[in-house]
């Protein structure tokens, strides 16, 4: 999905509204939550969206090294200024969310956003589908 | 001050040592159990590192000192900060520990607030919170949820110990939670450590070594005991002139050729000396 429809639809406030502008076209298709940078770091998906908890400035550095193109700060959570200041440097697009991670990304996951394993659904690497696979 | 003039030695020290205070520590981990034990090691200085707290740091003082002063103890505390770091504050002496740690303990929750109607559900799942005297008998309970993180942002955790003049290690940076390292990816460079520990599970020639001695920042080992058994398996050899505060703060700036063994040559050498 659009960028700008993402923000829009989640209700999300941009951090770093020049990036987002610029980025409003890019289309999302995945996306990654964790709270763990060295997870982020290590399995997020490069053209992807993060959606986190973590507020420190290394969210940013994870964020680039890992070609996310935005970050979704769940829960109300504010970052620094400076952490805002490098992200717009990066060019990476930074909003704040009033809801839960979970309340976001079951969003995301209607929208049609998936994760980086695909192993649930129908976007698994094989390309069969997996839930009605499963049991006897 | 400097004692330029004195023979450096070197000292064996464990400066990351929980007691019964910290909810998943021991125990078995009383001021005078911990002092015995650290004498039997041979360890000539430890820190006391509970969670968030240094409410038992001046009994283990009192211990050490009711034994000839040996092992030197430093005060310390282990803050959790709001991203789940822990971060080692060690200070010049156990009023500065006092005074810090008061700040950590009152962002914490009270423990039977966590389990409304469930005095003791806190213990049953995080552990008891012994406060402790100098012979190791209970004097009374912490009632904030030790166990649990603070709001401080790792930038005011290090903030707060510098301003009592302390010391600010980046704890056990190998491990796989609470670290520096599991908690935000990279090891952020203006956060304004002092020092960073690496734990006694870091492998003798792991890749990982490398990275960390390319940090810049003095290495300790500490054995992040929480049973006694624990307690000095790892430790950090510094050639100094005595075991006191002064001296490792001298040794941690390499003033006047003090320094720090690598924390893997510290182990080797431990391995040889118990051999």
């Amino acid at each position: 999905m659009r960028l700008d429809e993402m923000a829009k639809l989640l209700e999300l406030e941009a951090l770093t509204p020049t990036c987002a502008e610029s980025l409003a076209s890019e289309d999302i298709t995945q996306g990654y939550a964790s709270d763990l940078l060295s997870d982020v770091l290590a399995h997020a998906p490069a053209g992807g969206v993060l959606v986190t908890l973590q507020v420190h400035l290394n969210v940013i550095a994870v964020a680039s090294h890992a070609g996310l193109r935005a970050v979704i700060f769940s829960s109300g959570r504010t970052p620094e200024p400076d952490v805002v200041e490098r992200a717009a440097e990066e060019g990476l697009a930074l909003f704040g969310a009033r809801a839960d991670t979970f309340e976001i990304v079951g969003r995301l996951y209607q929208f049609g956003l998936r994760g980086s394993t695909g192993t649930l659904g129908s976007t698994g690497a094989c390309g069969h589908d997996g839930p009605e696979k499963l049991g006897p | 001050m400097r004692n330029r003039d004195r023979q450096l030695r070197p000292f064996r020290m464990d400066l990351h040592v929980h007691t019964a205070l910290s909810p998943c520590a021991s125990e078995e981990m009383t001021p005078p159990a911990i002092t015995a034990a650290a004498r039997e090691k041979g360890l000539d200085v430890i820190a006391v590192c509970d969670h968030n707290t240094a409410g038992n740091v001046a009994a283990v003082r009192e211990a050490a000192d009711a034994a000839g002063g040996q092992p030197f103890v430093i005060a310390g505390i282990e803050i959790s900060t709001a991203e789940e770091v822990h971060v080692l504050g060690l200070f010049p002496n156990v009023a500065a520990a006092e005074r810090a740690a008061a700040r950590v303990t009152a962002l914490l929750p009270r423990t039977v607030d966590l389990f409304p109607g469930h005095r003791r559900r806190y213990q049953t799942y995080f552990g008891e919170q012994t406060l402790l005297d100098a012979r190791g008998r209970a004097r009374g309970e912490e009632r904030a949820a030790l166990a649990l993180a603070t709001s401080l942002s790792l930038a005011a955790a290090v903030a707060l110990i510098h301003h009592e003049k302390g010391v600010a290690v980046a704890a056990h940076i190998d491990r796989p939670s609470y670290s520096v390292y599991s908690q935000l990816g990279l090891f952020p460079k203006e956060a304004g450590f002092d020092g960073a520990e690496v734990s006694r599970h870091l492998e003798e020639g792991s890749p990982r070594s490398e990275e960390f001695a390319a940090l810049g920042l003095p290495l300790l080992r500490g054995s992040d005991s929480h049973f006694l058994a624990e307690l000095g398996t790892v430790f950090s050899l510094a050639w100094m002139a005595e075991p006191s505060f002064t001296e490792f703060v001298l040794c941690l700036a390499g003033t006047g050729g003090r320094r720090l063994e690598s924390p893997l040559a510290a182990r080797e050498q431990g391995k040889h000396d118990h051999a």
